[in-house]
C-alpha cells in the first residue's frame, strides 16, 4: 500500500530514470519529487508539465476516447538526450494528478519505462 | 524527496502579492488554524496540511461521491480520530482507504479549497494557536508553492474574466439545434459530463459538491462552455428592463390620434445571448432607451 513517496522511489529504479514528480496539473503544484530536475529546479519543472498538459486536456482534439476508456493516458516528449515522459493518475475520485519522469536517452528504454510508469500511477491509487 | 521544501514555486504567478496572514504564520512556523471570512487553513510548523471551506467539495464528499468511503465511514473515522487527531491513520488502518488514495484526495482536496479561501481579498482572520484537523497531518504542503498555485489557478479564471457572470448563476445548456455560433468546438469528456448533469437549475458550485469535483475546474469549464455558446448567460440585472415599445409621452398621443402602428423592439430580456459584447450593448441600448 505504497504512498507517493513510496511510488516515486519505485520510479527511479526504472532504467535511465533521471529524476521523477507528482504533480497537480491543474496549478503546477509540486506533490511529490525524487531525484534530479531539469535545470535542478522541480518547481519549475512541475509548472511546465501542468501547462503542457491543460493544453492537451482543454481541447476535445486528444480527448477520443469516447465513453470507454481514460480519456487520456501518456504524453510522451522526446528530446536530444531526453525523454519526457507524463502519465495522468486515473483515480476512483476527483483529482488532477500527473506522474512525470525524466529520463537519459542512451539509457532509458521508452517502451518499458512507459509500461512501468503506468503500473506505478495504478499502484499510487488502488488496492 | 519532499514536497515542503522552500524553493521558487512558479515564475510570475503571484510575485507582486502583497503578504497576508499565511506568510506570516508559515514564516513563524506555526501550528494552529487560521480561520477567515472563506474557510480556515490548518498549518504544521509553517506548513499547510488542511484547507476547508464551504465553496470546495472537501476529502469526505470527494470520496463518498465516488462511491470510496461512505459517509457513514467517514464520520466513525472522525469519530475514532481522538484528541490526537488521528484520523487519516485510522481510515489507513480499517483499510478503507490506500495511502496513496488519502494522499492524493487530501492533496486535491486541499488545493481546491485553497483556491477560494486564499484568492479572497483580506478580510478579518483569526489564528487559534494548536488547532488541529482531526484528520491529522498527512501530506503538508510548502505555503508560498500553495500561494503560487492559487495564483496560477486564479489566472485560468481571469482569462475568461468576460463570462464570470456564470460563476453564480444555474448552469443552462443550450441545445444543440438552437442557432449558435456557427462553428461551436466540439466538447471534451469532462464537458460533456457537466453538461448532462446541468438541470437547469443548480449553479456550478452545486453541480461540484453533486458530483464530488472540483469547485475550481467546474467553475473553468462552465465559463469555457459559456464561452463556446453552450451554455446560457444570465441576464444582466443592474439595468433596468426596457418597455417594449415605450415611447415619448407627446409623441404617443400624436402616434395614437393618426392610428399608426406601434413599434415593437425586441425585449432585451428575451433576447439569448452568450456573447458579453452583445450583452453590453444591449444594456447600453435599454439604459440609452431609458432617457429618450
Amino acid at each position: 500500500m505504497p504512498g507517493i513517496d513510496q511510488v516515486l522511489a519505485r520510479a527511479m529504479g526504472i532504467p535511465g530514470v533521471l529524476g521523477a514528480g507528482l504533480t497537480d496539473w491543474t496549478s503546477g503544484l509540486t506533490l511529490g519529487t525524487a531525484g534530479r530536475a531539469p535545470h535542478g529546479d522541480h518547481d519549475a519543472a512541475a509548472a511546465d508539465t501542468a501547462e503542457v498538459v491543460q493544453a492537451v486536456t482543454r481541447n476535445a482534439t486528444f480527448d477520443t476516447a469516447g465513453g470507454d476508456g481514460e480519456p487520456l493516458e501518456d504524453l510522451i516528449i522526446t528530446a536530444g538526450n531526453s525523454y519526457h515522459l507524463i502519465r495522468l493518475v486515473p483515480t476512483a475520485f476527483d483529482s488532477q494528478t500527473c506522474l512525470h519522469l525524466w529520463l537519459d536517452r542512451t539509457r532509458a528504454n521508452l517502451a518499458i519505462a512507459r509500461l512501468r510508469l503506468r503500473e506505478l500511477a495504478a499502484e499510487l491509487v488502488t488496492d | 524527496m519532499d514536497s515542503t521544501s522552500p524553493s521558487r514555486s512558479g515564475r510570475g504567478a503571484g510575485d507582486d502579492r502583497r503578504p497576508g496572514p499565511l506568510d506570516r504564520y508559515a514564516a513563524e512556523r506555526a501550528t494552529g488554524a487560521l480561520r477567515g471570512p472563506a474557510g480556515c487553513v490548518y498549518l504544521h510548523q509553517g506548513a499547510v496540511y488542511c484547507v476547508e471551506c464551504p465553496t470546495a467539495p472537501g476529502v469526505g464528499a470527494r470520496l463518498a461521491t465516488a462511491g470510496r468511503v461512505p459517509p457513514e465511514r467517514w464520520r466513525h473515522a472522525e469519530s475514532a480520530a481522538g484528541a490526537h487527531h488521528r484520523g487519516g491513520q485510522f481510515l489507513l488502518q480499517q483499510g478503507w482507504l490506500t495511502r496513496g488514495e488519502l494522499e492524493v484526495c487530501q492533496l486535491s482536496a486541499l488545493l481546491d479549497a485553497a483556491c477560494f479561501v486564499l484568492a479572497q481579498e483580506a478580510g478579518a482572520t483569526s489564528f487559534a494557536r494548536g488547532d488541529a484537523h482531526w484528520l491529522g497531518v498527512i501530506r503538508p504542503v510548502d505555503a508560498a508553492a500553495l500561494l503560487a498555485a492559487v495564483a496560477r489557478r486564479q489566472a485560468q479564471l481571469d482569462r475568461l474574466d468576460a463570462w464570470s457572470a456564470a460563476d453564480g448563476a444555474p448552469v443552462v445548456p443550450i441545445p444543440p439545434e438552437h442557432p449558435g455560433p456557427p462553428d461551436r468546438p466540439p466538447l471534451t469528456g469532462r464537458q460533456r459530463r457537466l453538461l448532462a448533469h446541468a438541470d437547469g437549475e443548480r449553479t456550478p458550485g452545486e453541480l461540484a459538491h453533486a458530483l464530488g469535483h472540483s469547485a475550481f475546474l467546474t467553475l473553468l469549464e462552465v465559463r469555457r462552455l459559456a464561452a463556446a455558446g453552450r451554455v446560457r448567460l444570465p441576464p444582466p440585472a443592474a439595468l433596468p428592463r426596457r418597455r417594449p415599445g415605450a415611447v415619448p409621452h407627446q409623441r404617443r398621443a400624436r402616434d395614437t390620434a393618426a392610428d399608426a402602428p406601434v413599434w415593437h423592439l425586441p425585449d432585451p430580456g428575451a433576447l439569448e445571448t452568450t456573447d458579453p459584447d452583445v450583452a453590453l450593448l444591449v444594456r447600453l441600448r435599454t439604459a440609452l432607451e431609458e432617457n429618450l
